[in-house]
């Protein structure tokens, strides 16, 4: 890597940047993107390049931040590479956390990805009975804040006391097998927590698959297997890996469930090492940088694979100028299983996590069900929150933020996946990996590079919603990217090339012919981004101000007083509130032609 | 790579120097203003200063911005009540104590003080006095506060005491633990529960063992089997949690007041054994407050402080917190034996501390097993 520079050329102006991000695109000989610059005022020309240095800019604020604090040696002098012994040598035990992560990071994405997939084939492509309860199975764990979820899945799983082995396996088999501090455990929530992810991300990448490349393998005489194998697993290929990066990257740098569970029996990951470099003081950003450069490299190499598998996409590219309708597969004498199969999906997802919820914001502390507890039932809790002066602000400043975030980083990254896909310009690669780093960054990092900068700049951005926008567009810019690429591979760009020779300027394509034609894929994006901001915590806490609170930093407070009831009320008027959000914006987008599953 | 793939990324990384590194002293006007009312108030006669500070508070708006870990339970009803006697409407921002010192060292590193008044744990505290960025109080309120409560900069406002707390459906009288080396008994194997950023626990204990006649070799031996004991959770309010719904039978420390706290609400956890006398030496450990340079409301942090060490300490008794003075009424303390926090050795090494006790832990996976 080039590390010199970091320090070498600290008074430079800032002036390359600007450089790197359109200097080698206009160099870049004959291409789409230099045929777009060479007229650089151009509203088209403006676009491009706007969004490209806005992704380079939100990627490289935090990255810069943590590769100075990382290199810089201890005198703040030279460059030295202390910190990587500090953070993996001595007693670190780094082999033993590595394995550890990368086992739990693998284990929850492929299962994640197994239930994601399945499920979504089940609801675009079959005409399984209970269609409605996908809706809320691929919502419902998304929206329950990561403490919140592993804690009730702690009172459900815990070797002695929770009630899945007190109520369930003790008195029926007379064994307690379910124990939730286990990797096995982890895996377990951290899967179902993530299953969503691939959900949203292949309903909309079965909704764009040309049926009739099935129908035809089954014509020739392909049975119902080998099509699956031989036809319809290919075909879904980059959407298949978009989701296994973003959810394996995911696990590596998720904090709740490893805090919750994996602390218990001594079971490190990264993210956790990181908290303990973190919290120590004086803190050793060096350390904490340490790691997260180790997650970078995992991170790097799991986006390197994966465009690798991707190479050619050409082959499957199905959205093309053909018209199409997916018709449903009849289960026929299976129908009634895979309808079993879906009540159990959603009881073990929803169910029984948000059950408990509801059962704790109904106490005054939790314990585990008894007559007594059930007798002492009160709705306390609720009226505890709607009477929670700072409720409506934060849900007010919340809904600004996540929908302000989600709708920037879609469109933002619509066009950057165009540039990266779809263009020929050198250091699109680059673009495309630097847009997927802030994926790993720590969010107390984050929070720190983004103070550092808006404490100095003129702008009145620091102490206002803004920084928080800010940071929801950089948190999220990967999951953007991963989504929108995956829905720009899909794409053939015959479309595009009908588009151009029939005279339409290259905003008119985008806007009439890209946009709609991706929208599944956005709208999911969309959907993953507003959702999961309402419960970003660690770089909101450093950045919000008084006044400015958003609902995370109101669950995080119920948490540390210690009120798991109140929390739990909480918790369940949120998915109440979202479910209602989001299924509105579904409705507004059937309303605007966007592709539902009318056609099953 | 290619030439041009290596100028993007070197680019792209002389930006992220650029803006890290342009940072630097910044003194700005505010800084003096600020600095000005305290020497002003600082230099009246002490009867005078609170007259005058209220005076001045006036002027500066009636705001003033507090940056504190104390739980919003806590820190809501004390806003309240500076707000009810002064009529100065208090904005919180609640964070944990490192985020509350992070936000402020920045803050102060550009030269954009966003707090008026600072009050949090006591490692924080002295984190920012070490890193210049409180200024010095020295009004009449001190002079209640026991000496081992005054430091550079700063005053200790309350005292989070360290006991095991247990569940008493769970743990019998029989086998309530009576010291800090009890924890390591073979009766407690898969017991217990420790927290993970306890280090200052661990260094008080480790240094009063040492004290009080153990050998290193002998102490060690206690750790390891306090470890081989325990299970490891994150949060003392979250262990807490676990502690009242039976999940866990022991904790080898919580602070005192949140053992009191979850007994209010009726769950079945106490920090005193059926006696109603502890013996287990009960460390204080003092959280603090003060005021900062630089400050937008200098007068108005004046006020605070002042208040939190007189007033204001009667506020904390209603909500169950140990003050750092003497307070009627305060039984915060009953049925406890208290011992010396050792500040001299954490305010040393700390960092070394926390290494030692991360590395204790993480051979939990060890011993366990």
């Amino acid at each position: 890597m080039t590390l010199v520079p970091t320090t070498a050329s600290r008074d430079d102006s800032p002036e390359p940047r600007s450089d790197a991000v359109t200097g080698p695109a206009e160099a870049g000989g004959p291409g789409r993107l230099a045929r777009l610059l060479r007229r650089p005022l151009s509203l088209q020309g403006l676009l491009v390049g706007g969004a490209v240095v806005i992704v380079g800019y939100l990627a490289v604020v935090p990255l810069g931040y943590l590769i100075h604090d990382t290199f810089l040696s201890a005198d703040g002098t030279g460059v030295s590479l202390d910190a990587f012994s500090r953070a993996y040598g001595g007693n670190s035990q780094s082999r033993e956390m590595l394995l550890n992560s990368l086992w739990f990071a693998l284990g929850s994405a492929a299962l994640a990805l197994v239930l994601g997939t399945v499920l979504a084939y089940i609801q675009v492509r079959t005409d399984t009975p209970f269609k409605g309860l996908f809706f809320a199975a691929s919502l419902v764990p998304l929206i329950v804040p990561g403490i919140l979820y592993a804690t009730s899945w702690i009172f459900l799983g815990d070797p002695s006391s929770g009630i899945l082995n007190s109520l369930v396996f003790q008195p029926l088999f007379g064994t307690s097998p379910v124990n939730i501090y286990s990797v096995w455990g982890m895996i377990w929530v951290q899967g179902l927590h993530l299953a969503p992810v691939a959900f949203l991300l292949m309903v909309a990448a079965f909704r764009a698959m040309d049926p009739s490349l099935e129908e035809s393998a089954a014509m020739s005489g392909a049975n119902r297997l080998t099509v699956l194998r031989r036809v319809t697993m290919p075909l879904l290929r980059p959407a298949m890996i978009s989701a296994a990066l973003l959810m394996f990257v995911q696990s590596l740098e998720s904090f709740e469930v490893p805090g919750l569970l994996g602390l218990q029996n001594g079971i490190y990951v990264f993210t956790s090492r990181i908290y303990f470099v973190l919290r120590a003081y004086p803190v050793d950003y060096g350390a904490a940088g340490a790691y997260a450069i180790g997650l970078l490299l995992i991170a790097a190499a799991g986006v390197l694979l994966s465009s690798w598998l991707r190479r050619s996409s050409r082959n499957f590219q199905t959205v093309t100028g053909k018209a199409f309708r997916p018709r449903p597969v009849e289960l026929g004498r299976a129908r009634p299983f895979v309808g079993a199969g879906v009540i159990l999906y959603f009881l073990i997802t929803v169910v029984l996590p948000v059950a408990v919820l509801v059962y704790a914001s109904l106490l005054k502390y939790y314990a585990a069900p008894s007559r007594k507890t059930l007798s002492e039932m009160t709705l306390a809790n609720y009226r505890t929150v709607f009477e929670m002066p700072l409720a409506f602000t934060a849900l007010k400043n919340s809904l600004i933020v996540g929908i302000g975030a989600a709708t920037a980083v879609m469109i933002l990254t619509a066009i950057v996946s165009w540039v990266v896909l779809r263009t020929k310009a050198p250091g699109r690669r680059l673009l495309d990996l630097l847009a997927f780093t802030p994926i790993v960054i720590p969010g107390l990092v984050l929070g720190l590079a983004l103070s550092f900068v808006y404490l100095r700049m003129p702008l009145p951005i620091y102490g206002t919603l803004l920084i928080l926008l800010v940071s929801y567009c950089t948190r999220y810019l990967p999951y953007g990217m991963q989504y929108s690429s995956a829905a720009m591979t899909q794409m053939s760009p015959e479309l595009e090339e009908s588009a151009h020779v029939s005279g339409a300027s290259w905003f008119q394509t985008f806007r009439r012919v890209l946009l709609p034609l991706m929208s599944g894929g956005i709208l999911a994006g969309w959907v993953y981004i507003l959702v999961v901001s309402f419960r970003e915590l660690s770089s909101t806490i450093l950045l919000y101000s008084p006044g400015k609170e958003v609902l995370s930093v109101l669950i995080w407070e119920q948490f540390e007083n210690g009120q798991f009831t109140t929390l739990a009320a909480l918790g369940v008027c949120m998915v109440l509130l979202l479910v209602l959000l989001v299924s509105i914006a579904y409705r507004l987008g059937a309303r605007f032609g966007l592709q539902n599953d009318s056609a099953n | 790579m290619s030439t041009r793939h290596s100028t993007y990324a070197l680019a792209g990384l002389l930006v992220a120097a650029v803006t890290t590194g342009c940072g630097g002293a910044v003194t700005t006007a505010a800084n003096d203003k600020a600095d000005g009312v305290y020497t002003q108030l600082a230099g009246l006669p002490k009867d005078q200063q609170r007259a005058r500070a209220e005076e001045l508070a006036k002027q500066e708006g009636g705001t003033l911005s507090l940056y504190t870990s104390m739980t919003a339970d806590i820190a809501t009803p004390i806003a309240q009540a500076f707000e009810k006697k002064y009529g100065i409407r208090v904005s919180v921002f609640r964070g944990n104590s490192e985020t509350v010192l992070q936000r402020t060292l920045q803050e102060a590193q550009a030269g954009k003080a966003g707090a008026d008044v600072v009050e949090t744990n006591f490692l924080e505290m002295s984190a920012l006095s070490d890193n210049g960025v409180l200024a010095q109080f020295n009004g009449s309120a001190l002079d209640k506060v026991d000496p081992t409560g005054k430091f550079e900069h700063w005053t200790a406002s309350r005292l989070n005491v360290f006991q095991p707390a247990w569940n008493t459906d769970l743990i019998k009288p029989a086998d309530e633990p009576h010291s800090w080396e009890d924890l390591a008994l073979p009766k407690y194997k898969g017991k217990l529960t420790l927290e993970v950023s306890d280090s200052d626990w661990f260094e008080n204990v480790t240094k009063y063992w040492l004290d009080h006649g153990k050998s290193q070799a002998e102490v060690d031996k206690l750790w390891k089997d306090i470890v081989g004991n325990a299970k490891v959770a994150k949060g003392h309010t979250t262990m807490m949690q676990f502690l009242t719904a039976g999940q866990t039978p022991m904790e080898a420390m919580n602070y005192t007041y949140i053992t009191v706290r979850a007994a209010q609400q009726g769950a079945p956890v106490t920090h005193l054994p059926s006696s109603g006398v502890s013996k287990i030496p009960a460390f204080a450990r003092p959280n603090g407050v003060a005021m900062v340079k630089g400050a937008q409301h200098p007068a108005t942090a004046w006020l605070f402080y002042d208040w939190l060490l007189t007033d204001g300490q009667k506020e904390l008794v209603e909500l169950g917190l140990t003050p750092s003075t003497k307070v009627p009424g305060d039984k915060s303390l009953d049925g406890l034996t208290l011992a010396p926090f050792d500040v001299e050795g954490l305010s040393k090494d700390h960092g070394e501390w926390d290494k030692k006790y991360d590395a204790l832990l993480r051979g939990a996976a060890t011993v366990g097993e």
